[in-house]
């Protein structure tokens, strides 16, 4: 008797293993991507601050995605901190893209960064082009209700501009207050880079001839932007050190201009954030990447004022 | 030849007419206030410098200026009006009680100022004035810059007098070099460019307050 079951063909058992196999493998990826975001961070290569006494802080731009970019990276700057304990981190603008509603402090920020929250780390936050300026009545972004402000950690005088709206009032104030200020360093942040290699935004000319003759008459010493989605420090500008660290969550992959006479190391093909120590005339930095690599790292020696 | 010439004096006849039309809407020379910036740079090359009434220079950007001020004034009544009816704005750890502020002082002002046409605070007389220094300012920007200024806001977007502002938009960064050579504005103001348009925009109620459209030249794409 002719069985009317007949035996598959091979070609076909093995086009089904194949398959099989595939769908595995796809599992394998897909669940890979959704682990939790703290499972996904690598070991830090952060290294320990050196000061005893020193002022450490976390440096952060363009991080509002609440996208799991963001979150990674938030995992990480959280392991970091096991090593380098800042005390307080800057952000430098598009602290929250898109919508602002209060679902979206929580997915944007207070998610991604609720170690560093419950861990009684304060933030001081400047505004960027992607924020509604009643963000600074918000307590967690530091900012007690204003645009732009200062503030004194030991040694070190910060202050948050608002880069997206120079007008006259801030400028007066700016100047007034870098002259009042007395502190060893001067530290300005603000969103718009005033020097950048970005190929899509660049330097913003027009902010420099507002700022930088202030920052250049009062001695500031360093200053940090965001916008550029990426990581660079320049060569000093007219002995001013300058940080673009705007690539905390957004990423414009291989944006720095290469041929750019501007860059002293730029980093542009993964998230990152800086981790800073001021310790008596040194300031010591290091830039770590989403996965924990320590792409750049270096000091600045503060040059007494005549 | 003659419809040449017949053209010619139909143009000089019109100039003449908005000449005047100006020159009778505009109030006599007045010094702008202290502090105040002017709103034209150069007189030289403003579109109604050489105005004259009863044969006295008429000082046509002091005046302006002056009208200007005026009706911002007039506006930041509403808005301390609208913000005496809402609860007091303080920092919190709560962020609905810092939107649900926002909102409801946006609504209080479009009720106050409900039917608020275009042009209410960038009055017609003056409008010239900001198109001007808008105008010059870009000229005098490379390409790249000028395309870098209108960059952040997609280029179909439309928005409307008394209206809010799109929540998910960003905010086009203000150039601080125009934003010298046009008027000061209380702190509850600023000027911001949305696409072609200067607008007015309050800044805690997130409101579009004014607009003065095309006045951004167009930029080749």
């Amino acid at each position: 008797m002719e069985s009317t079951m007949k035996r598959p063909p091979v070609r076909f058992v093995v086009i089904c293993w194949a398959l099989l196999a595939l769908a595995a493998a796809g599992q394998a990826i897909t669940g890979q991507q959704r682990a939790p975001a703290t499972a996904m961070s690598a070991a830090t290569e952060v290294q320990a601050p050196i000061g005893k006494d020193s002022v450490k802080f976390l440096v952060i731009g363009d991080s509002g995605t609440g996208d799991r970019a963001q979150n990674e990276t938030g995992a990480q700057m959280w392991q970091a901190h096991s090593v380098f304990p800042y005390e307080f981190a800057i952000m430098l603008g598009d602290n929250l893209y898109g919508s602002e509603r209060p679902q979206d402090f929580v997915a944007k920020f207070e998610r991604p960064y609720k170690p560093l929250l419950d861990a009684n780390i304060s933030f001081y936050a400047a505004l960027g082009n992607h924020d509604d300026p009643n963000q600074r009545y918000y307590k967690n972004f530091g900012m007690g209700g204003k645009r732009y402000y200062t503030y004194q950690k030991k040694d070190v005088r910060f202050y948050a501009l608002d880069s997206n709206y120079m007008d006259q009032d801030q400028q007066k104030w700016l100047e007034e207050e870098l002259k009042n200020s007395n502190s060893k360093w001067k530290i300005a942040y603000f969103h718009h880079p005033i020097y950048s290699s970005g190929g899509r935004h660049g330097s913003e000319v027009d902010l420099r001839s507002i700022v930088e003759p202030l920052f250049i008459k009062y001695n500031l010493n360093v200053v940090f932007a965001g916008h550029e989605h990426f990581y660079e420090r320049l060569k000093p500008q007219k002995g001013i050190n300058y940080f673009t660290a705007g690539g905390s969550a957004k990423l414009r992959a291989g944006d720095i201009v290469g041929s750019s006479a501007l860059t002293a190391k730029g980093f542009d093909t993964e998230q990152s954030f800086m981790v800073v120590e001021i310790d008596g005339d040194v300031m010591r930095f290091q830039t770590i990447s989403k996965r924990g690599k320590r792409v750049d790292s270096g000091e600045i020696r503060r040059i007494p004022n005549s | 030849m003659t419809k040449l010439l017949s053209a010619l004096i139909a143009f000089s006849t019109l100039l003449t007419l908005s000449c005047n039309k100006a020159d009778s809407s505009e109030p006599r020379a007045a010094a702008a206030p202290a502090g105040q910036a002017q709103p034209a740079p150069a007189a030289s090359t403003d579109p109604a410098a050489g105005l004259t009434a009863g044969g006295q220079a008429v000082n046509a950007q002091g005046a302006a200026t002056l009208e200007f001020k005026k009706r911002i004034d007039a506006y930041i009544k509403i808005h301390n009006d609208a913000e005496a009816k809402v609860p007091n704005l303080k920092r919190t750890d709560d962020p609905k009680e810092i939107s649900d502020r926002e909102s409801a002082l946006a609504a209080a002002i479009m009720t106050l100022r409900a039917g608020a046409k275009p042009g209410e605070i960038f009055a017609i007389e003056y409008q010239p004035y900001f198109i001007k220094i808008v105008q010059d300012d870009f000229k005098g920007r490379s390409a790249a810059d000028r395309k870098a200024l209108i960059s952040e806001l997609p280029k179909n977007i439309k928005v409307d007098i008394n209206t809010v502002y799109p929540t998910t938009l960003p905010l086009e960064t203000f150039p601080p070099a125009l934003l010298r050579k046009l008027p000061d504005l209380p702190p509850e103001l600023e000027y911001r460019i949305v696409a072609r348009s200067l607008i007015l925009r309050d800044v805690k109620a997130n409101l579009i307050v004014d607009i003065l459209r095309d006045v951004v030249p167009t930029i080749p794409s």
